[in-house]
């Protein structure tokens, strides 16, 4: 088994999806011989010649609507964003193009839009979003947020085979500051499958991302005062694995939502709202959120540190939650 | 003349000369003038116009005693040319075009009916006036070929093998729809059998895609044409730049045709753009342009022609600026008051199918006076059989609105049009990276 951080689990998952499926290709700026700007496509050109790895002109409506044509003749396009900051730039595109051509016209749109998202690296307002909403509000589009570089390479890989257009959300603060031991066997990861990063029973952190390890560590405090928390790794947003939100819920009666977006709009609104349809009776206490401020990101480091939510974040709320 | 289409740069450059634009100079009484010196450096541009009349009339916004309003400044008594001989089509292949501009138009004349009896949803869309440019283009394209209509070509439609049922029962939202009733008016769309894309609203959205189509058949060996259009109005838009300049840089068989029909909404041309004739903007995608008279059949065949070839050919996109006239509001309920009456008059007389009528029954004499009617009758039943079906066609049960938002369960199956792409990659085997390893 490899040892591999999340980033070359991704680039591996897609290497590996070209070499099995030569309707695969990869188009986005830099990512020829420049390998991508985070390095995910390091190689790719050399292997799989450039008429599979297409550097484009900075131009996201083309690179939208360009995939988006090509799927159409049976292709599997892989587009990617430098920074998923910048993927408003083809807002018209994904969501007039992209998202509603199966419902109203019968043509799926195998496409995948993968890019960078997230903070926690002095990346600034432009280049630390987390968008995911913009897409989880669209009927049509899948959207993906892995964790662990095991998930990072079988979501890849799923979403690459899946013929919906999956929107991709790779954490950059994760892309090389976590590692771990991959199959190097051909695996896929389910879309629309939660997964318990942590099992408890006194209550649950129902999280995605990046904030999945804020989620464990502030577990491990809180383990220390007997404090067991459960802590479930959403994984993909839509879809939603209902149930296991249900279960979740269900087990431990009190839930804390975390997602590193911010607050007003965020997803956590749309959990409050399903474990309300799903779990009403089983909860001992008010739904808490821990999210980002609503604003921008700022750029400064203090500012950055402040706007995020923080370990000490959740585990103040555990606590607080727990005495309930 | 009938140069393909080029927008070629010269450069002209003498060799030792410094650059200057103008030197003074004076002559033997003092004055002084001003002399182009002819510059080391020099490009020029050609835009091939093929029309057989240029218009020079131009519209101003006038403000007056009784408000603001549209006056026309010109020449509009011009006498309307005759249709320019095709290079390429047969007697057999312009009367075929003669009768899909009949069945475009009858359509278009029945949906209005339609729409006045109560049974359209919605607004209505018409493309009189721009018939030549709909059924020619469409007809230069081959089988293979793909296409996206615009909202006004939907005699487009029917030369791709659609039926004029498909048309107005997405007017209708009925259930038999090519969207089962989900979408209406020319957005549906075929990639399995007739090679087309489905517009949305937005304007220019369809250049990217097209582009990809093409970028798709290439990666499987395969060079289409990939024919799609924009207007005047659309071709504003961002993702019109971003989507022509993508297919120039990769060389893409996309053949844009830009309706110039003077008006979007109640927007003129005048106020939609600064350059003289929207061909212009071929120069700076780096493609050829052309222009051609939008209501003469030949024309519009000719330069679609010769861009499908182009594209074939693996040479790259052009760029069609067909001109003519919107010779309706923008949809049924737009009476078009705006628009100065000396221009609907001018553009009339210069009726698509009028013309290409006379065309061929007088001056090819390919066709008589009795054999138009009988073919004008042929598309008369042909329309009304077609507006029967549509009509007694059900309304979709109201349950029909769910499913359909993702493809599961194997309800399509995404395999390559053309065949699989040819793995023509290098040796190198996945190695780990730099990013591979654990920061400490």
């Amino acid at each position: 088994m490899l040892q591999l951080t999340y980033l070359e689990a991704i680039r591996q998952g897609i290497w590996e999806e070209m070499e099995r499926d030569s309707t695969v290709f990869c188009l986005g700026e830099d990512i020829g011989i420049y390998g991508g700007a985070f390095k995910v496509t390091d190689g790719f050109i050399h292997r799989f010649g450039p008429e599979r790895v297409i550097d484009t002109p900075i131009a996201e409506s083309a690179i939208v609507g360009a995939a988006f044509g090509a799927s159409l003749t049976g292709l599997r396009p892989v587009a990617e964003f430098q920074f998923m900051d910048f993927i408003a730039c083809a807002m018209n595109q994904i969501s007039n193009m992209v998202a509603k051509t199966h419902y109203l016209w019968g043509a799926p749109a195998p496409l995948v839009l993968r890019g960078p998202s997230g903070g926690g690296v002095h990346g600034g307002p432009f280049h630390s979003q987390n968008p995911e909403m913009w897409f989880v509000h669209n009927p049509g589009l899948k959207v993906v947020c892995p964790a662990s570089a095991y998930d990072a390479k079988g979501l890849i890989k799923a979403s690459i085979r899946d013929n919906n257009p999956v929107v991709f959300f790779e954490h950059k603060y994760l892309y090389r500051r976590i590692k771990e031991e991959i199959p190097a066997d051909d695996y896929v990861v389910p879309l629309g499958k939660a997964r318990v990063a942590r099992e408890g029973r006194d209550l649950s952190i129902i999280t995605y991302a990046a904030m999945v390890h804020t989620a464990l560590e502030a577990a491990e405090i809180l383990a220390k005062d007997g404090i067991e928390v459960e802590v479930v790794d959403l994984r993909t947003l839509v879809p939603l694995d209902r149930e296991a939100i249900a279960n979740t819920v269900r087990k431990t009666n009190k839930v804390i939502l975390l997602h590193e977006d911010s607050k007003t709009g965020g997803f956590a609104g749309e959990l409050a709202a399903v474990i309300n349809e799903e779990a009403f009776d089983d909860l001992d206490g008010p739904i808490v959120r821990i999210t980002a401020l609503d604003s921008a990101v700022p750029f400064s480091p203090p500012q950055e540190h402040y706007f995020l939510p923080k370990v000490e974040d959740v585990v103040r709320e555990a606590r607080r939650l727990k005495a309930y | 003349m009938w140069d393909a289409p080029t927008s070629m740069a010269k450069k002209k450059r003498k060799p030792g000369t410094t650059v200057r634009a103008h030197e003074n100079r004076r002559n033997g009484h003092g004055k002084a003038q001003l002399v182009p010196v002819s510059d080391s450096y020099q490009r020029t541009f050609i835009i091939p116009d093929h029309r057989l009349e240029k218009p020079t009339f131009t519209m101003r916004q006038a403000q007056g005693d009784d408000g603001v309003s549209y006056g026309l400044i010109g020449d509009v008594k011009a006498p309307v040319p005759p249709i320019r001989e095709s290079k390429y089509l047969s007697k057999q292949q312009c009367l075929e075009i003669y009768r899909y501009m009949l069945l475009n138009r009858r359509m278009e004349q029945t949906l209005e009916n339609l729409y006045k009896q109560g049974k359209v949803v919605g607004g209505v869309y018409f493309g009189l006036g721009q018939e030549a440019c709909s059924c020619a283009s469409a007809y230069a394209l081959d089988k293979d070929d793909w296409f996206a209509p615009m909202i006004r070509n939907q005699g487009a439609l029917l030369v791709r093998g659609f039926r004029a049922r498909d048309t107005m029962m997405q007017y209708m939202a009925k259930a038999d729809s090519p969207t089962k009733g989900r979408d209406g008016t020319s957005h549906f769309g075929d990639i399995y059998e007739r090679n087309m894309v489905s517009p949305i609203s937005m304007l220019g959205d369809l250049i990217p895609v097209m582009a990809g189509v093409a970028l798709g058949a290439r990666l499987q060996g395969r060079e289409v044409a990939c024919l799609t259009y924009i207007g005047d109005g659309g071709q504003s838009t961002g993702v019109t730049y971003e989507g022509l300049n993508f297919a120039a840089v990769k060389d893409l068989g996309l053949v844009l045709i830009v309706e110039s029909n003077h008006w979007a909404y109640s927007t003129p041309s005048e106020m939609q753009y600064r350059v003289k004739d929207l061909a212009e903007r071929a120069i700076g995608y780096g493609i050829p342009g052309v222009i051609v008279d939008g209501t003469d059949a030949c024309q519009v065949y000719d330069a679609t022609r010769e861009a499908v070839e182009r594209a074939h050919q693996g040479k790259g996109p052009t760029l069609i600026e067909a001109k003519m006239m919107r010779m309706k509001g923008h949809a049924i309920h737009d009476a078009a008051d705006y628009v100065p009456k000396p221009m609907f008059d001018y553009w009339r007389r210069r009726d698509p199918i009028t013309r290409f009528g006379q065309y061929l029954i007088n001056d090819k004499k390919w066709l008589s006076v009795a054999e138009s009617q009988e073919l004008m009758a042929g598309v008369d039943r042909e329309i009304e059989a077609e507006r029967e079906i549509a009509v007694n066609s059900p309304m979709p049960e109201p349950e029909s609105a769910v499913g359909g938002v993702y493809c599961e369960d194997g309800c399509h199956e995404v395999k390559p049009k053309y065949g699989a792409p040819k793995v023509k990659g290098g040796k190198r085997r996945f190695k780990e990276t730099e990013a591979a390893v654990h920061l400490k």
